[in-house]
């Protein structure tokens, strides 16, 4: 019934023209009709005519009171006050594209970087009761690797918990020769998929069956994802029982995971998982006996009921025996004791475990804090411009409500209007965050790791959305409407434009400037302090050149050859690299700079035997020859490595600049004599320049570099790194890789520009400076728009008062001085609010600095002073066209 | 409150009164009005404020239909005639009316004996 009757209204609203212009006609006749019978009786038909109306009544209120009986009042005046809505906001386009594109911005912005925050931080894990979910912790503050023999133990302890599990997030690659294909991949001890609760939806997931060293009774095995599935193999039904070869290792792909299922890394993705047991086929023999190699994580689901701290103290009772079981073998005694002693914990792990929450916490949270106060800033402009807008249009609405307009009604139509413009506002956003928040993913990955977030709209993120829109819509829309019926119709009728009462909501205008310029100034220097921690750690001096340097990853492990052949081969690839036209130099190492591998160690210098352990601990690398040059790393005494550093020749050693500071006195290391941990003594022949290591934050640490000749077991990767004499190293890489593979054909070469190492460890920065300074520029010009919008209304309000003025003779730039008294004495006010609200505020975002305070003088200055050059301007304009009214003009408008 | 109770007693009439005076053939808003008022020897005035929502009222229920003709004096105008429903509806109005009168009478009559 309902139904129909909603069709029939419908279908009325349709034929709503014609109803409209019957019921004109029809008031008409009765008029004419009544005019005519007065007529007859003598009155002329003038005054006939107006006794009739008078009659009557009021005609547009009857014509309203009529059109509700049609049945369709609220509808039909909902439409109706939408349709007056988009009418009237047309009427001031800039005033409403103002409005609906901060609006945009700001909801935009805000529930993209929420989206972002709320998939990366506090998502759970789409599983089966994911609450339940805890990680094995050592409660030092980061969520540690554990060696497979301590999984082991664990394992061999089942009903501990409700199920336990490991799991480590790498990457996997599938040629198996020339250029490296890298997939990510996920190594899963059989039990991950059950206790996790995630079924397979084609063919079955990994069993403790197939986790047997080695592979299990069908041979090794694989589950691959279900992108990796429509990617790889078209979604082919027939995949199961497949051959796939991961790292030169054949295996059989036994199922398919659900496309929701990522892993338990938020941030990281998995093409293949393999057994953990599947280790020894792809990284040696002793892969899983290793008990100083810690590359797993361990999870349990707790048993119902079972709270984390009870299961912590289960753990604590198993702690010795397991401790005592794993003990690495090659380790000092003191380490060994610490080993003994280090607790085992649980940590809730609802959501998961992601190697890249922590790094963007505090930055995302940062920018969160930034986009909030935005919004802020936004819905301050929109509150001032819709008050401006609302007292430009009191005659209006006086008119509306002298006509009978109800004042609910007047104040509908006001919230109408602004709930038109937070709802197209809110639309507009809600597509920026789509396509923000993925931008966002984009520029939280690094070249080689893609961040990998499943940032599908849920319900969190759409209630927030609203939620946003609404507040708004309160802040902005009740404001302006409160103020507006309390006009009394006559009032504002009988005083036309010049009146001046309304200084109450003025008032309020006035705060939100006050507000607006404190909050942009706060954000102003932040971005100031941000670009400048980019800048300067973009200008770092990295202590070698990152532009013209191409690196090739060489994986030598496929060519099987014995270690003393192997050192054979590398000088081959390096002849082969410094052979490649383009070339100016090539040369070998085992790390490159800034590629997240480290090697340190503890050393003992005999000449400086005060120092603690932890100033014993340097950095290593193995460099070949000519490695200096090709990075540009200057040698300030000393020599560079020679062919003649080989196995058997006295051992030598290079130093930086880090290492004599520390082990020397910073005097010239030359002639001194270093003692690595398995006892070698190493006479140092070079002293070069500081180089950045592993991060551009943390000062450079003391490093000590080793001759590869010197290496009798030469690793299984090897960097080979080449400077390019002019062009872009990029054009490079096809010849180089050709000219590399054509050593050995087993060979794996992964290529990738130097710089591309810097960018990612760039790259928080960049995107935390960029979203800044983005975010404080539109602050920056929501501002002036409002002071822009309250200088303009002033003026509009006053133009009787300065006709007068300049009427009576006041020179141009006194009219201009005289608006401008007042929005300097915002800007003034904001900006002390603003330079006080930055000072404190300074303290959070210290974390994220870089070569710049938090409370730096030069940084807040700029800002300040950048701000009141765009109120300046802001204000001018008004002002400026003020000392230009023409007062003749005016004073007859009066 | 009070004030709300007049306006439903006053519509509730007002539609019984049109319905009855379209029982002699169609009639416009105007001649409604005038009949209205005529008959009921000036008792009675129509606002017009309440009769087109009223005619418009009853159209929508059904009770009454409407077409524009030419008056008498030639000149189109919107005449609204009683439906068969109208007809029922009327019956049914005008007994609970006489139920009211009587009842209100009785009501009414001991206080001007006492």
């Amino acid at each position: 019934v309902s139904l129909r009757l909603l069709y029939a209204r419908l279908r009325s609203l349709g034929r709503r023209r014609r109803r409209d212009a019957d019921l004109d006609e029809e008031i008409r006749f009765h008029l004419e009709e009544e005019a005519s019978e007065l007529q007859e009786s003598g009155v002329s038909w003038d005054h006939a005519r107006s006794a009739a109306t008078r009659d009557f009544g009021n005609v547009a209120l009857i014509r309203e009171t009529t059109r509700e009986v049609w049945g369709w009042g609220s509808l039909d005046r909902l439409i109706q006050d939408v349709r007056y809505g988009c009418r009237s906001l047309a009427g001031t386009p800039i005033v409403s594209i103002v409005a609906i594109l901060s609006l945009a911005l700001g909801i935009g912005a805000n529930t993209a970087i929420f989206s972002v925050l709320e998939t990366l931080i506090l998502r759970s894990l789409p599983v089966d009761s994911p609450s339940e979910l805890v990680l094995l912790d050592d409660g030092r503050g980061r969520r540690p690797h554990w060696t497979n023999p301590i999984w082991e133990e664990i394992k061999s302890r089942p009903g501990l918990f409700d199920g336990a599990f490991a799991v480590s997030t790498t990457q996997f690659n599938l040629a198996v020769r020339g250029e490296t294909e890298i997939v990510d991949g996920l190594w899963a001890s059989g039990t991950m998929f059950d206790v996790l609760g995630v079924p397979a939806i084609v063919g079955r997931t990994l069993t403790p069956e197939d986790d047997r060293p080695g592979g299990g009774p069908g041979g090794p095995v694989a589950v691959i994802s279900h992108a990796f599935w429509q990617q790889r193999f078209g979604g082919a039904a027939d995949v199961i029982g497949r051959s796939l070869t991961v790292e030169r290792v054949p295996f059989t792909i036994v199922g398919v995971t659900p496309a929701w299922f990522f892993g338990v890394d938020v941030g990281r993705t998995f093409d293949i998982a393999v057994p953990v047991g599947a280790a020894t086929l792809i990284r040696g023999p002793g892969a899983l006996k290793g008990r100083s190699s810690w590359w797993l994580r361990i999870m349990f689901r707790l048993k119902p009921g079972q709270e984390p701290d009870a299961a912590t103290v289960l753990l604590r009772s198993l702690q010795p025996q397991i401790r005592e079981a794993t003990l690495p073998d090659d380790w000092h005694p003191g380490t060994l004791e610490r080993y003994l002693r280090e607790p085992f914990r649980v940590e809730p792990a609802a959501n998961g475990d992601s190697s890249i929450r922590q790094r963007y916490r505090r930055p995302l949270t940062t920018i969160m804090v930034v986009v909030g106060l935005v919004l802020l800033i936004a819905c301050a402009n929109l509150a001032n411009l819709l008050l401006a807008r609302a007292s430009a249009r009191r005659q209006e609405l006086s008119v509306r409500i002298a006509l009978g307009a109800s004042r609910l009604r007047v104040v509908r139509q006001l919230l109408t209007e602004s709930l038109i413009l937070s709802c197209v506002g809110a639309c507009l956003g809600l597509a920026i965050a789509h396509w923000g928040s993925r931008l966002l993913v984009n520029q939280l990955s690094i070249a080689g790791r893609p961040v990998f977030l499943d940032l599908s709209l849920d319900w969190t993120i759409l209630a927030f959305t609203a939620a946003a829109a609404v507040a708004t819509t309160a802040v902005f829309g009740i404001a302006p409407a409160m103020r507006a019926v309390r006009v009394q119709p006559n009032d504002v009728l009988k005083s036309r434009a010049r009146t001046v009462t309304g200084e109450g909501g003025f008032g309020a205008g006035h705060v939100l400037v006050i507000v607006q310029v404190a909050v942009s100034l706060v954000l102003l220097v932040g971005a100031g302090l941000f670009v400048r921690t980019f800048s300067s750690l973009a200008h770092l001096n990295l202590g070698f050149d990152d532009r013209p340097v191409l690196v090739a990853s060489v994986q030598t492990s496929g060519t099987r050859l014995e270690p003393a052949r192997l050192g054979a081969l590398l000088q081959q690839l390096l002849a082969a690299a410094a052979g490649v036209p383009g070339v100016s130099s090539a040369g070998l190492s085992m790390i490159t700079p800034l590629s997240n591998n480290t090697w340190n160690n503890l050393v003992e210098v005999p000449t400086a035997p005060h120092l603690s352990r932890e100033e014993r601990l340097v950095h290593f690398n193995n460099v070949g020859v000519g490695w200096f040059g090709t990075y540009g790393t200057p040698i300030l005494a000393g020599r560079d490595f020679a062919t003649t550093d080989a196995l058997g020749s006295p051992p030598v050693a290079i130093v930086n600049e880090a290492f004599a500071r520390r082990f020397t006195g910073g005097r010239n290391p030359l002639g001194i004599r270093v003692r690595q941990p398995w006892g070698i003594d190493r006479e140092i022949v070079g002293y070069v320049k500081d180089a950045v290591y592993e991060s551009l934050r943390d000062p450079v640490p003391p490093t000590l570099y080793i001759p590869l000749g010197q290496d009798p077991d030469p690793p299984g990767t090897i960097d080979v790194a080449v400077r390019a004499s002019a062009a872009s190293p990029l054009l490079l890489t096809k010849p180089l890789a050709n000219a590399l593979t054509a050593v050995h054909p087993d060979l794996l070469v992964t290529l990738r520009p130097l710089s591309d190492n810097v960018e990612a460890a760039l790259q928080q920065e960049r995107l935390v400076a960029l979203l800044s300074g983005f975010f404080g520029a539109l602050a920056l010009l929501l501002s002036a728009l409002g002071l822009y919008g309250v200088t303009s209304y002033a003026v509009m309000r006053r133009r009787a008062e300065i006709g007068v003025r300049i009427a009576l003779g006041a020179a141009p730039a006194r009219v201009v001085r005289l608006v401008l008294r007042r929005t300097l004495v915002l800007v003034v006010v904001g900006t002390c609010a603003g330079a006080a609200a930055s000072v404190w505020a300074s303290q959070f975002v210290s974390p994220l600095l870089f070569g710049v305070q938090p409370r730096d003088a030069d940084t807040l200055l700029s800002a300040i002073i950048v701000l009141a050059l765009i109120a300046a301007i802001a204000g001018w304009v008004p002002a400026r066209s003020a000392s230009r009214l023409d007062p003749a003009r005016i004073l007859r408008e009066g | 409150m009070a004030k709300a109770h007049r306006i439903e007693l006053l519509q509730g009439t007002l539609d019984l009164l049109i319905l009855r005076t379209l029982v002699f053939g169609p009639s416009h808003g105007h001649a409604i009005a005038k009949q209205i008022k005529s008959v009921s020897q000036d008792v009675l005035q129509v606002e017009t404020g309440s009769l087109y929502p009223a005619l418009h009222r009853l159209e929508a229920q059904g009770w009454i239909d409407s077409e524009w003709q030419n008056s008498d004096k030639g000149k189109r105008a919107k005449y609204y005639r009683l439906t068969r429903a109208g007809r029922r509806q009327l019956v049914a109005e005008q007994s609970k009316w006489e139920q009211l009168s009587i009842a209100m009478a009785r009501v009414l009559r001991p206080a001007e004996e006492g």
